[in-house]
């Protein structure tokens, strides 16, 4: 019983959050949201585009949507600022880039000490669970002695 | 004249304080009684004399001594008085004076109370403890930090303090709070390098050390939100944390601290992680340097700022020799640090302390690798690239939610492990508030994964505390035959240390609630009226009444009187004579459900005859606050001592 409750609320949890993950058309204002959160306001310190209530980041914000509004894809967007500003406008490295291996270090540190972990606890549990051979005959001989002496 | 006595006490201090380092580390090699005595008054003289530089330095800001280059360069004859006193810290040289203050308070603590317990180990920390005063108070008597430096000629009146840093009271009190937090992680650093130096192989360092440890970490915490809450308040973007380098690199030995505040216990049970509490504290020390130095050095903005600072190459020093030093004397002392007890399940509750060390650590490295990461870059090839908000919640979002899991799970494990039938008894319950959570979550909208488990996992983390503390009430009452409500005062006094953890927990997991809500469904929209023009952003009905402009001694506003329903705001840009842009001091409606943010986000600059006004909603941002409260609540419990038992 314990058990159903605990695994039909863990998938009750899986469900709503995939349910709202589900890809969704945006909207053009979502859109443009999007892309601005990941342009730097030059004139400010590490703020994005879209969280930015400056000056300069209201004009990004209208060149963006007045290029959305003309068809242009997602990186035509970026591209057009990368030129004009450099890759320091974007606030991540794109993942194809070199630069983008920053990506990859989040997931190795994970890794490696999970593996860590993991590693010192079976190798703790085979010492005590799994007697090697020569251990369990070690460990007859000395049953066999000691039924002989009683 | 402040000059001057601040000048002298200071040479004084630091002549002392070398003195107490020698008498000290001789007292820990020779058993010296009179030694450590010796050490003790200069402990004492020393942090008297560092006060009185402190004093002279508030003096002299509030009499406006222009003649002090520091006072020249950060007070002004308009500054009002509050904030002329904390300009103490408004900069390099004053911060590293009440740096060294509370430094300071730290020798005198582990001299007088410290050396009495454990006369040897806190005697040899304390020679660890006046190393370090002496290093500091060597920097504010070099042209580096040196705050009583005179200016010649002698300006009519002064520059005034950054305008950021004169907008908001909480500029007193978060800054004092990081400094505490930073310097009290000292204590078990120190501490810990004495059990080195002495061989020890136990763990009497981690229990001479526990408040201190404690409290650091309470106080940078709350610290940490304190400048969460100045920024909401004063940066005017509607956020609280930019992931900006100063604000990570206060983050960072706050992570590595919590981490070591979870594994001691594991020490201390099982005796295990000898070597790696160690590494944590050498390492939650060594950030507060590096934080220092990242900040004061000016690095950040660029490499090659940093050798025109010369604090700069003096910090980095300091820190390459901190490191050397401690990390030499934990290899020299590894053969010693053998583990006692061992791991027993992967379902332990000491198994669940290293995964969350493990995402702890994660959670630093990452934070640590994108704030270096662009310098690192501008170093090798000289391109600039940056890291910012996209990275960093990609990044910390998932590890942060993984670590809410494991603090609900954590202390529901026994030690050694557990059978399935405990397993399923403990989580039941909780398992069926946290899909509870998940379905608050979607019926109040939210629209992202990320808020949708979070609400499920902050639900799970405050069911699994009611259940430990109904559970602990029970015993209370069965056992000792209580009323239900002593057995959980005397729950929380005789325990505090892992209830007062649990009140902890529910304050992260509010600060969780908050920061989920906050980033999923903040909507926002901007409008330009003229006076007296309505409209309506973000679902709001606004008017703006009026634009009006205010002349103070010490700045100029300009000020839009808004209504957003029944709620008067007063959004304004201020303008100070040593700044070139304006800042935007935010109108802010606060609520327990949501905040009303208001920006006046530019203006008609001749008749007035318009204002453009943006708006944001932002659900539960006030939780973050209230959460960060309740943290500092629960740390204050934990390290409460518990009455003697009779």
């Amino acid at each position: 019983m314990r058990r159903a409750v605990i695994v039909a609320s863990v998938l009750a949890v899986a469900v709503a959050a995939a349910l709202v993950g589900l890809p969704r058309t945006e909207t053009g204002e979502e859109r443009v949201a999007r892309i601005a959160a990941e342009l730097r306001c030059p004139v400010c310190q590490g703020l994005s585009v879209n969280d930015s209530p400056s000056e300069s980041a209201r004009q990004m914000r209208s060149l963006i949507e007045q290029r959305a509004a003309e068809g242009r894809t997602d990186d035509e967007i970026r591209d057009e600022f990368r030129a004009a500003y450099g890759d320091w406008i974007l606030l991540s490295p794109p993942a194809s880039d070199p630069r983008g291996l920053v990506w990859l270090a989040p997931v190795v540190i994970v890794a490696a000490g999970a593996l860590l972990v993991l590693s010192r606890i079976r190798r703790r549990a085979d010492a005590v669970a799994a007697p090697t051979a020569e251990q369990l005959a070690l460990l007859r001989e000395r049953a066999r002695l000691e039924e002989a002496d009683s | 004249m402040y000059a001057e006595v601040g000048a002298g006490v200071l040479r004084a201090a630091l002549a002392l304080s070398l003195w107490g380092l020698g008498s000290s580390a001789y007292a820990s090699w020779k058993r010296d009684g009179r030694a450590l005595r010796s050490a003790r008054w200069s402990s004492l003289a020393a942090l008297a004399l560092v006060l009185v530089a402190c004093a002279s330095m508030v003096a002299a800001l509030l009499a406006h001594d222009f003649s002090i280059r520091y006072v020249a360069l950060n007070n002004a004859r308009e500054t009002p008085a509050y904030f002329s006193a904390i300009s103490l810290w408004a900069a390099l040289e004053g911060s590293i004076l009440l740096w060294t203050a509370v430094l300071a308070c730290a020798v005198a603590f582990v001299a007088w109370r410290g050396t009495r317990t454990l006369p040897r180990l806190a005697t040899t920390a304390l020679a660890v403890l006046f190393a370090m005063l002496s290093f500091f108070l060597f920097l504010v008597v070099t042209p580096a930090a040196d705050p009583f430096v005179p200016i010649d000629p002698v300006p009519p009146n002064g520059r005034g303090p950054n305008p950021l840093l004169q907008d908001h009271w909480l500029m007193g009190l978060h800054p004092p709070l990081l400094y505490l937090g930073y310097v009290l992680f000292s204590i078990p650093f120190a501490y810990a390098l004495g059990s080195l130096i002495l061989g020890e192989g136990g763990d009497r360092w981690i229990v001479a050390t526990r408040r201190s440890a404690l409290v650091a970490w309470a106080l940078l915490g709350v610290g940490i939100v304190a400048g969460a809450w100045w920024s909401y308040a004063v940066l005017g973007w509607g956020g609280y944390w930019a992931w900006d380098p100063v604000e990570n690199v206060a983050l960072m030995p706050w992570l590595v601290a919590t981490a070591y505040l979870h594994s001691v216990m594991v020490e201390e049970k099982r005796r295990m992680l000898r070597t790696w509490n160690l590494a944590l504290v050498i390492g939650a020390f060594a950030l507060t340097i590096l934080g220092t130095f990242l900040t004061r050095s000016g690095v950040v903005n660029s490499v090659h700022s940093f050798t025109q600072s010369a604090i700069g190459p003096l910090l980095l020093g300091y820190l390459a020799a901190v490191l050397a030093f401690s990390v030499g004397l934990l290899l020299w002392r590894a053969p010693r640090l053998r583990d006692a007890g061992t791991i027993g399940a992967p379902l332990s509750r000491e198994a669940v302390f290293l995964f969350q060390n493990v995402l702890f650590v994660a959670a630093t490295l990452t934070v640590l690798l994108g704030t270096l990461y662009p310098l690192l870059v501008e170093a090798v090839s000289g391109d600039q690239v940056s890291i910012g908000a996209p990275y960093f919640d990609r990044v910390e979002v998932p590890i942060a939610l993984a670590l809410l899991f494991l603090m609900g799970i954590g202390p529901q494990l026994p030690w050694h492990g557990a059978s399935r039938a405990t397993l399923e008894r403990q989580f039941a319950g909780p398992a069926l508030v946290a899909a509870g959570g998940a379905l608050a979550a979607l019926l109040t909208g939210l629209r992202a994964p990320a808020a949708v488990i979070a609400y499920a996992l902050v639900g799970f983390v405050c069911a699994t505390v009611v259940q430990e503390v109904a559970r602990g009430v029970r015993a209370r009452r069965a056992l000792h035959g209580e009323g239900r409500v002593t057995a959980l005062v005397n729950l929380f006094r005789r325990s505090g240390r892992r209830y007062g953890g649990y009140v902890v927990h529910v304050g992260i997991a509010v600060v969780a609630l908050g920061v989920a809500t906050s980033q999923a469904a903040t909507i926002h929209g901007e409008a330009t009226l003229a006076p007296g023009g309505s409209t309506v952003i973000a679902g709001r009905q606004i008017v703006l009444e009026r634009l009006r402009d205010v002349e103070e001694p010490q700045r100029r506003q300009v000020v839009a009187d808004i209504r957003v329903g029944d709620v008067g705001l007063a959004p304004a840009l201020t303008y100070y004579p040593n700044a070139t842009q304006p800042i935007g001091s935010p109108g802010i409606g606060a609520g327990p459900d949501h905040d009303v943010y208001a920006i006046l986000a530019a203006y008609d600059g001749r008749g007035r005859a318009w204002a453009t006004i943006q708006l944001r909603v932002i659900p539960l941002v006030s939780w973050l606050w209230v959460g960060g409260a309740i943290v500092g609540l629960g740390a204050l419990l934990a390290g409460l001592p518990a009455p003697r038992r009779t």
